[in-house]
């Protein structure tokens, strides 16, 4: 759930990356640090790797300022894929804001994709939330690699749930990343600006949500 | 930090010593001292870190302060890791911990169920073991019961007859020795004849009619001629049972017989008889098991009125029951009498009759002194004809 601080006139957002072990959550965070060019970027945290799988999660802090003065900060978080830390994933994914799943595209790895799903799904109850309302996107990534699951496929599978359509992406080769991070600002603005009246109240309309949120370098946004 | 994704403060990344420290550190650079602090104040800037003002740093040059405070916002990115990775763990083993607990209870309970599940088991199987026990019982007392009632129908059909005219010919035959004192001649040789044989004749006629008494009691005790519940006199059923015990021990037994005038009851004849049989057994087994001089062993057999019950008290002053036996008396197939003479159903019948008939039965008794037997019956039986 989003933390509006009314002192401060801030308001923190919480977005996390989850998934199978291996399937691209820090990659997707690594992507998002160097191509990323937001109005406020803090320092990417690699918390802790042990032969580079994560142990306790990334962090990586963005924000934007209101015309009110607002200080919305986003604060993208992956979790431990491998499942022997459910119980660090469950922390991390409690009051999130907000989801990114990224999913493996190797046909090998569809039975994981599967189960991670269904862990996040029974863990976001676990923390009180709901999968249906939660704003979401999911990413198939590792598209690069050869003899992956077909795209058409995907997407017809998914196409009957609220998480159509999928993104396509290729994180080591930053393809897809923004493309996913811009899908999940405009689902969560929908929600968080039902609730706080970000363009009401504090001038932030969709477009400079999502665009003063994910601008990348060299096309930063014009009315800024 | 009260979660480990709040944003930390200055304290919480810092002790008032290390920030000292840091201070010290930092002023040992520049040409003036620099100071952090949470505060913000006169000519100081910014430390962030994270996008967020952490402290605010004086002193030294500009330059140096503003390198000093890139410095201490990299330095803090470390010290935030640390602070990060060890509140998540915090938070997470606790969360374990709490679930671990509430599964220790959750299986506590379950077990506690199983237990208590367990022990209800326990006690069904106790109860059709007990059901089993006492059907077994009385299927073999039945059983005994009618083989004792077949035997005794059979004697006595058999016996009667032969005993009724075997006394009325010894009858007869008395009169004929009147008729032969007259025609043979009188002589003391043939007077000392005739007279040992109508002595004969007499003592002939006193063993008939104890055979036909026994026959009768025989037929008392196995009631042959009685439906299952009927009215029955208990005093009669005391006095056969007496006699049927006075023939087992060949008469030699000090019997006194104090009974009151009764109301009849309703009850199963046989099985009372049977029951005052087993406790007059017991008592003349105990006095053949006495220390004490057999001529002085008696057996005190009471009947009486006590309010709406009748009492019946058999009392004997033979060995007593040990104490270590008391308890055990009434299970079924206890004994301690040798093996093939008793079956360790006495007591246990007798209390079981005396039950069925609303009734009640206590002992009491003290080894080497004697044993009293109360048995208590409602006026009116336990249950209808």
């Amino acid at each position: 759930m989003p933390d509006f601080d009314a002192d401060d006139n801030k308001l923190t957002l919480k977005v996390v990356f989850y998934g199978p072990a291996l399937s691209g959550k820090t990659t997707n965070l690594m992507q998002l640090h160097s191509l990323l060019n937001p109005q406020r970027k803090g320092e990417l945290m690699v918390l802790e790797t042990r032969d580079d799988r994560t142990l306790f999660f990334d962090m990586l802090p963005i924000g934007l300022r209101g015309d009110s003065g607002l200080d919305l900060r986003l604060k993208l978080y992956t979790v431990p894929g491998q499942v022997q830390h459910d119980s660090t994933r469950k922390a991390v994914l409690s009051r999130a804001d907000g989801v990114v799943f990224v999913a493996d595209s190797q046909l090998s790895q569809q039975d994981n994709n599967a189960t991670a799903f269904g862990n996040l799904e029974e863990n976001l109850e676990k923390v009180g939330l709901d999968i249906d309302t939660l704003p979401m996107v999911v990413q198939f990534n590792k598209r690069d690699i050869p003899g992956v699951a077909d795209e058409q496929d995907l997407q017809t599978r998914w196409a009957s749930t609220p998480w159509a359509p999928l993104i396509m992406a290729s994180a080591l080769q930053g393809k897809g990343v923004i493309d996913t991070f811009k899908l999940l600002l405009d689902r969560l603005y929908t929600i968080i600006n039902g609730e706080y009246h970000l363009e009401r109240q504090h001038g932030i309309n969709r477009q400079t949500f999502i665009e003063g949120l994910s601008a990348s370098h060299g096309e930063r946004y014009a009315h800024l | 930090m009260r979660t480990f994704e709040d944003d930390p403060a200055l304290e919480d990344l810092l002790s008032p010593e290390q920030k000292e420290r840091l201070d010290r550190l930092l002023s040992d650079l520049c040409t003036e001292p620099v100071r952090l602090s949470a505060q913000r104040s006169e000519g100081s800037v910014p430390v962030e870190f994270n996008l967020e003002t952490i402290g605010w740093l004086t002193g030294g040059s500009r330059e140096e302060r503003q390198a000093a405070a890139n410095l201490i916002g990299f330095i803090m990115m470390f010290v935030a890791k640390y602070r990060l990775a060890a509140n998540l763990h915090h938070d997470t083993t606790e969360a374990s911990y709490a679930e671990l607990q509430r599964q220790n209870e959750a299986l506590k309970a379950s077990e506690a169920r199983y237990r208590e599940l367990s022990e209800q088991l326990q006690d069904k199987v106790d109860e059709q073991v007990r059901v089993i026990q006492k059907s077994q019982q009385e299927l073999y007392e039945s059983a005994r019961l009618r083989s004792v009632g077949q035997l005794a129908a059979g004697v006595a059909h058999e016996i009667n007859n032969p005993i009724g005219f075997i006394s009325s010919n010894l009858r007869v035959a008395r009169d004929y020795l009147e008729d032969l004192r007259e025609m043979v001649p009188a002589s003391p040789t043939n007077q000392e004849l005739l007279d040992d044989f109508e002595d004969l004749l007499t003592e002939s006629m006193d063993g008939t009619t104890r055979v036909a008494g026994i026959v009768s009691d025989l037929k008392t005790f196995s009631s042959i001629d009685q439906a299952d519940y009927s009215i029955c006199n208990i005093n009669e059923l005391l006095q056969s049972a007496v006699h049927l015990v006075q023939t087992e021990y060949h008469h030699n037994l000090k019997i006194t017989e104090r009974l009151d005038e009764l109301p009849p009851v309703t009850g199963h004849p046989s099985r009372l008889s049977q029951t005052f049989f087993n406790l007059l057994d017991n008592a003349a087994q105990a006095l053949r098991d006495s220390d004490r001089d057999p001529a002085n062993g008696r057996i005190l057999v009471q009947s009486r009125i006590d309010g709406a019950r009748i009492q019946v008290i058999i009392q004997d002053n033979g060995c007593g029951i040990a104490e270590a036996d008391q308890a055990r008396i009434f299970d079924a197939f206890f004994t301690t009498r040798p093996v093939g003479s008793g079956t360790g159903l006495g007591l246990t019948v007798a209390r079981d009759t005396v039950r069925a008939h609303q009734g009640n039965l206590e002992i009491e008794s003290r080894p080497g002194t004697g044993t009293r037997v109360t048995l208590t019956l409602p006026m009116h039986g336990g249950q209808e004809p």
